[in-house]
C-alpha cells in the first residue's frame, strides 16, 4: 500500500504514531498528483513549496511531543474559490488575474490549525457556475474513471482529486449540487452540510444565500473526521449559527427503525439504467437493515425548485460578482482612458460567457420592471419550498434519492442546451434552496465502468445522523476506490 | 382682461446624511479615525470588498442609529433588513452599497420649527436607516497637481464608516425653514451622542428635493439638489433652486424632473447628464434580520438624556431662567450639562446661569473646552454661592475665577494667590489693615488731626486706600467705622502726647 492511496484517518494515525512523517505522506501524494495531472487537469495551482513547508513543521511539533492536531499530515486539494494567504486563488476566471489573497479562509484556517496540509488549488467552474468544470478558463478537468467524460461539477477538480489519490480528502463548494454531483461522477463520497454549519469567511461567492463549503472523501469516517474540524461557528460569517456544537462521533445502526422516503413526485421522470439499479440496491440494503421505506409529496419542489433557484442565485451572482471593475485587484487591460471604458473592457474580456451570461440574467431578474415578478417570486417560492421539506421530514427521518438523471457526459458533449443543463440539477438544488445537508454515497460501478451515487436528505442539523446513516451504508455497499484513469500506462 | 400674478409655494424634503460616531466601522473592526490615518491604512478586507470577504454588523452602529432615531422622535423597528444597491463607481468596492433603504429602523420622526408667522410648525420625518459610506476619489496629475487631473487614487479609510440616511417629508415650505429644521435637528442628534455631526469634518452632509406648487393649479416636477455641505450651502442652493423654477414656471415653460448638482463656488446648482440605470435591490444574503428587541430599546432609551427643548422648558419652569438665557444654554448638551452640574453642587440658578453665560462661555468661545473646563462645577458653585452670601464681592469671585482659568490652579491656591480673604475683612484684620495704611500716610493723617480736612475727603481718600488695601473684600461701612475708629485713637494719642 502506498502513503497516498491511506484514508484521511490511516494517515493521523500513521503520523502521529511516527510510522511516517507528514513529509513522507506529503511526497507520496506530491508524486501521484504529478503522475495523474497531465491527464485529468485536476489542479489549477499546485502548491509545492506551501505543502512542504507545513509538512516540515508537523514533523518539527511531533519531535517536539506537541499536539500536531486531528488532521496532521493530511494533504488536502481545496476548491479554487477558497482564499489562501499568499496563494493564488483564481475562482477559475481571468478576472482575477494573479490575484493572491492578502488573507485565508475561514476554513483553511480551521484545517491549517488541525495539520492538514495545501496540496493544491481545484480546478472549477468559472466562479463555481456550471456542472461540468468546462467553463473554467483554466481547461476541463478529466473525470479519472472515463477520461473522456466530464468530472461534474463545480467542484470537479477537487473530485477529481480525490478520487484520483492525490489527496484523501477535498474541499469543495456547493451551491446547488456542486459538491454532490461531481461526488457521484468520481465516485467518492461528499458533503454539503447543513447551511450555517461551515463558515464562508473568505469563499468567493456566487449564490450567497445558497452557498455551503463541505468535503470530499473516500470514506465516511473521513468525512466526519472533516466535518468534526470544520463545523464550527465563525463570527466573521453572519449567516453561521452559533452554540450548535455538531458532534461527528458516528453511531451504528443509524438506519434500525428509521423512515427513509422516496419523492412521490419525482417518481415518473426518466433516469439512466445504472442510477435505477443503484437505487434498487440501496432500498435491499435499507430493508435488510431493519429501515423503513415510505414516500412524501415535493409537489412545489418538483415543479417550481429550478426556476425558483436560477432566479435567486443569478441574482445574489450578479451583486457578487459586480466588484470585479479593475480597481482593487485583478484582470486589468491597461489600455482603457475612463473608468466607464475600464469597467466595460475588464468585465467583457475578464468573464467567460457562462459567467457572463448569468451576471445579465441576475441583472435583468432585478430590474425594477421584473422584480416582483421574478426575484421577489422566487423568495416567496423559496419559502415554500422550504416549508414543504419540513413537512416531509416530519413524516421521514431521510429522503433517498438520485443526484442526477444521467451518468457523467462525454466532454464537450455536455448540455448544448444550456437549459437542459441547468434542469440537470432538479435533484441537488432543492437542498440548497431549504439550507438542507446532503450526503453523495458511493453505491457503486455501472457495467461499462462508470462509478454511480444517490443521494441522502435530512432535515437541517442532521449532518451527524446523515453520516451515520452513510456509514452503515457504506458497510454494505463499500468504500471507494482510487481511481486508476488519471495515471498513465 | 385682467391677469393675476401667478404666486409660487416651494414643497421641499430635505435628505441628511449623518456619520454615526462609533470607533469601528459598521461592518468590520477597522478605526473610524480618518483624520490622522495615511490613505489606505483603516482598512481590511471587508470594507475593501475583497472577493470572499463577509460583512458582520457592529452593534455599536445600530445603538447609535437607534439614539438618533429616538431622538428625532420617531418609532424603532423591531425587525429591519439589510438591502444591496448595486452600481458601479470605483469608490464603491462591492460593487453595491449595503443599506437599510426598505426596512429602516425608525419611521415616522418629527422636528418642530417655527413658521413664517412665528407658530410652531412640525416638520415629519419619513425615516433613518442605516447604511456604509464609500471611499474617497483623489483626482491628481502624476506630479501631484489637480489642475488637469489624469489620474485618479482611491482611498478607502471612509469605506464602511457607519452612516444615517435621514429623509423628511416635503414639509418643508422655505430655505429659512430648512435651516431651522436641519439646525434642530443637528443639535437633538448631537445630544443624543449619536454622532458629533461636525459639518467642517463633513459628518453631516444635506440633499433637497424641491418643487413649485402654482397658484394657478399647476405643480412642478421634483428637483433633486445634491452636495450641500453647510447650512449657508443647503439654504442658497435652496434659494437657488427655487428662482430658477419660478423663472421656468413664469414663463409657462415645465420644470425638467431631474438631479442637480449644487456648486459652492459658483452659486449655482447644475443638471448631470447621465441616467441612473434603476436596480431593485435584492436583500443582503449575507446578514441576518435584525432584530431589536424591546429590552434592546429600553436600554438604549435610558441613555437618552433630557432633550434640548424640553430643558429649556424644565429651566424656565423649575429654575427661573429667562427664555434667552435658557435658550443659550440647551444649545450644546456640554454646556447645559456643566450648567447642571453647577446648581447640582449648589449654585444658585440665576446667578450661576449668568456665569456660565457671561464667564464660562467667553471662554469657550476663546476656544476653551467646556468638557475639561479648569474651573470645575463645584468651584463655580462654591463662588457663586460666597458671592450669594456676602462673603466674596463679584470682583473677587471673578479675579479667582480668571486665575483658576489662566493657571489651572485649584480654588484654596487661587483664593490665596489672589490675596482675597474668605469671609472678608472685619475686625481686627481691618483694623490692622487700617493702623498699616495711617501710619503709610502720615502727612494725610496731620492735616485730618489738624482739622484741615474740613469736606472730609482726606477720609474718604484713606477709606480708598484700605478698600485697595482688601482687594475689596471688605464691606464700606465697614471700613468708614474702623477709619473712624482709628482716627479717634490717633487723635486721643497726639493730643495726650501734646500734653505731656
Amino acid at each position: 500500500m502506498q502513503l497516498y492511496e491511506l484514508t484521511v484517518q490511516e494517515t493521523v494515525q500513521g503520523v502521529r504514531s511516527k510510522k511516517f512523517s507528514a513529509s513522507e505522506v506529503f511526497e507520496a501524494s506530491m508524486a501521484q498528483a504529478v503522475a495523474c495531472e497531465s491527464r485529468l487537469s485536476a489542479l489549477i495551482t499546485l502548491t509545492v513549496e506551501k505543502g512542504r513547508e507545513q509538512a516540515c513543521a508537523i514533523d518539527a511539533k511531533i519531535a517536539r511531543g506537541e499536539d500536531p492536531g486531528p488532521l496532521a499530515g493530511v494533504p488536502v486539494v481545496l476548491k479554487d474559490n477558497i482564499c489562501t494567504r499568499g496563494v493564488r486563488t483564481t475562482a477559475a476566471s481571468t478576472v482575477l488575474g494573479h490575484w493572491s489573497p492578502p488573507y485565508d479562509a475561514t476554513v483553511w484556517g480551521l484545517l491549517q490549525d488541525a495539520g492538514a496540509l495545501l496540496l493544491g488549488k481545484g480546478n472549477m467552474d468559472e466562479f463555481a457556475m456550471g456542472n461540468t468544470c468546462g467553463s473554467s478558463s483554466f481547461g476541463y478537468t478529466a473525470n479519472p474513471w472515463d477520461l473522456t467524460r466530464v468530472p461534474g461539477g463545480s467542484s470537479g477538480g477537487s473530485a477529481a482529486a480525490t478520487a484520483a489519490g492525490y489527496a484523501p480528502f477535498a474541499l469543495g463548494t456547493d451551491t446547488g449540487g456542486s459538491i454532490r454531483q461531481p461526488a457521484s461522477f468520481c465516485g467518492i463520497h461528499g458533503m454539503k452540510p447543513t447551511y450555517g454549519a461551515v463558515s464562508r469567511y473568505g469563499v468567493i461567492a456566487y449564490g450567497s444565500s445558497l452557498d455551503q463549503v463541505g468535503p470530499f472523501a473516500r470514506t465516511i469516517e473521513d468525512l466526519a473526521l472533516v466535518m468534526q474540524v470544520l463545523a464550527r461557528h465563525d463570527f466573521r460569517d453572519s449567516t453561521s449559527v452559533a452554540g450548535k456544537g455538531l458532534d461527528f462521533s458516528l453511531a451504528p445502526a443509524a438506519l434500525k427503525g428509521k423512515r427513509v422516503a422516496l419523492v412521490k413526485d419525482f417518481e415518473g421522470f426518466s433516469l439512466a439504467g445504472p442510477i435505477q439499479e443503484a437505487k434498487k440496491r440501496v432500498l435491499a440494503v435499507l430493508k435488510e437493515e431493519g429501515a423503513e421505506i415510505v414516500e412524501v409529496e415535493l409537489p412545489t419542489v418538483a415543479r417550481y425548485a429550478v426556476a425558483c433557484y436560477y432566479a435567486i442565485a443569478l441574482s445574489e451572482a450578479s451583486t457578487n460578482l459586480g466588484r470585479y471593475d479593475g480597481v482593487r485587484l485583478g484582470y486589468t487591460t491597461g489600455s482603457s482612458t475612463d473608468v466607464r471604458e475600464m469597467f466595460e473592457e475588464v468585465r467583457s474580456q475578464g468573464f467567460g460567457f457562462e459567467v457572463k451570461s448569468r451576471i445579465i440574467a441576475g441583472t435583468c431578474l432585478t430590474d425594477s420592471s421584473r422584480s416582483e415578478e421574478y426575484y421577489i417570486a422566487a423568495t416567496k417560492v423559496r419559502a415554500l419550498i422550504a416549508r414543504e421539506f419540513e413537512q416531509a421530514f416530519k413524516k421521514a427521518d431521510f429522503i433517498l434519492q438520485p443526484v442526477t438523471p444521467e451518468l457523467p457526459a462525454k466532454i464537450g458533449d455536455a448540455h448544448e442546451d444550456a437549459i437542459k443543463g441547468y434542469e440537470s440539477d432538479l435533484y441537488t438544488l432543492p437542498v440548497n434552496l431549504a439550507g438542507l445537508p446532503g450526503l453523495t454515497f458511493y453505491v457503486g460501478h455501472s457495467e461499462n465502468g462508470l462509478p454511480v451515487g444517490l443521494q441522502l436528505l435530512g432535515p437541517r442539523w442532521s449532518d451527524a445522523e446523515l453520516l451515520s446513516a452513510g456509514l452503515v451504508l457504506e458497510g454494505y455497499l463499500g468504500k471507494p476506490r482510487i481511481a486508476t484513469g488519471g495515471v498513465s500506462e | 382682461m385682467t391677469e393675476e400674478k401667478l404666486t409660487f409655494m416651494p414643497v421641499i424634503g430635505i435628505e441628511i446624511h449623518i456619520q454615526l460616531k462609533t470607533n469601528s466601522k459598521i461592518f468590520c473592526s477597522c478605526s473610524t479615525d480618518c483624520e490622522s490615518a495615511a490613505p489606505n491604512t483603516n482598512i481590511c478586507p471587508v470594507c475593501m470588498g475583497l472577493p470572499g470577504a463577509l460583512p458582520f454588523l457592529n452593534r455599536q452602529v445600530v445603538q447609535q442609529g437607534m439614539l438618533a432615531g429616538m431622538a428625532l422622535n420617531g418609532t424603532l423597528r423591531s425587525s429591519t433588513l439589510f438591502f444591496r444597491k448595486s452600481y458601479f463607481y470605483p469608490d464603491l468596492p462591492k460593487g453595491f452599497q449595503t443599506s437599510q433603504c426598505d426596512l429602516p429602523i425608525m419611521e415616522n420622526g418629527w422636528i418642530e420649527v417655527q413658521d413664517s408667522e412665528g407658530n410652531p410648525k412640525k416638520i415629519r420625518i419619513h425615516h433613518l436607516h442605516l447604511e456604509e459610506d464609500v471611499g474617497r476619489l483623489q483626482h491628481s496629475t502624476v506630479d501631484g497637481r489637480l489642475e488637469g487631473a489624469d489620474t485618479s487614487f482611491v482611498d478607502y479609510n471612509r469605506s464602511g464608516l457607519a452612516l444615517a440616511e435621514i429623509v423628511s417629508e416635503p414639509d418643508v415650505a422655505s430655505a429659512r425653514e430648512a435651516v431651522e429644521f436641519v439646525t434642530n435637528l443637528r443639535r437633538r442628534v448631537r445630544y443624543s451622542g449619536a454622532s458629533d455631526v461636525d459639518l467642517e469634518k463633513g459628518m453631516m452632509r444635506f440633499d433637497a428635493n424641491v418643487s413649485l406648487k402654482c397658484s394657478d393649479g399647476r405643480r412642478g416636477d421634483k428637483v433633486e439638489v445634491k452636495n450641500m455641505n453647510s447650512f449657508r450651502a443647503l439654504e442658497r442652493a435652496i434659494d437657488y433652486e427655487i428662482a430658477r423654477q419660478t423663472k421656468i414656471l413664469s414663463q409657462g415653460e415645465s420644470v425638467l424632473q431631474e438631479t442637480r448638482h449644487w456648486n459652492d463656488a459658483r452659486g449655482v446648482t447644475t443638471g448631470s447628464r447621465t441616467k441612473e440605470f434603476y436596480r431593485k435591490f435584492i436583500v443582503e444574503p449575507d446578514l441576518p434580520p435584525l432584530v431589536v428587541d424591546s429590552e434592546w430599546e429600553a436600554r438604549v432609551r435610558a441613555m437618552l438624556p433630557e432633550m434640548p427643548e424640553e430643558k429649556m422648558a424644565r429651566y424656565i419652569r423649575d429654575l427661573a431662567l429667562s427664555e434667552d438665557a435658557a435658550a443659550i444654554l440647551t444649545d450644546s448638551r456640554e454646556v447645559a450639562e456643566y450648567f447642571e452640574a453647577c446648581v447640582a453642587a449648589g449654585g444658585a440658578p440665576v446667578r450661576t446661569a449668568n456665569w456660565v453665560l457671561t464667564d464660562v462661555l467667553r471662554c469657550v468661545n476663546e476656544g476653551c473646552s467646556i468638557s475639561a473646563f479648569p474651573v470645575s462645577p463645584k468651584v463655580l458653585a462654591d463662588l457663586v454661592t460666597r458671592i450669594e452670601e456676602e462673603r466674596f464681592s463679584t470682583t473677587q469671585a471673578r479675579a479667582v475665577f480668571d486665575h483658576i482659568v489662566e493657571t489651572g490652579s485649584s480654588l484654596a491656591e487661587a483664593v490665596k494667590l489672589c490675596g482675597v480673604t474668605e469671609g472678608g475683612f472685619t475686625g481686627s484684620d481691618l483694623a490692622e489693615k487700617v493702623r498699616g495704611v495711617l501710619e503709610a500716610n502720615p502727612d494725610v493723617l496731620e492735616e485730618i488731626l489738624s482739622g484741615k480736612d474740613t469736606k472730609g475727603k482726606k477720609v474718604k481718600f484713606l477709606q480708598g486706600l484700605v478698600m485697595k488695601e482688601t482687594r475689596g473684600s471688605a464691606k464700606m461701612p465697614d471700613v468708614e467705622v474702623a477709619v473712624a475708629l482709628a482716627l479717634e485713637v490717633a487723635k486721643g494719642n497726639s493730643g495726650g502726647s501734646s500734653g505731656s
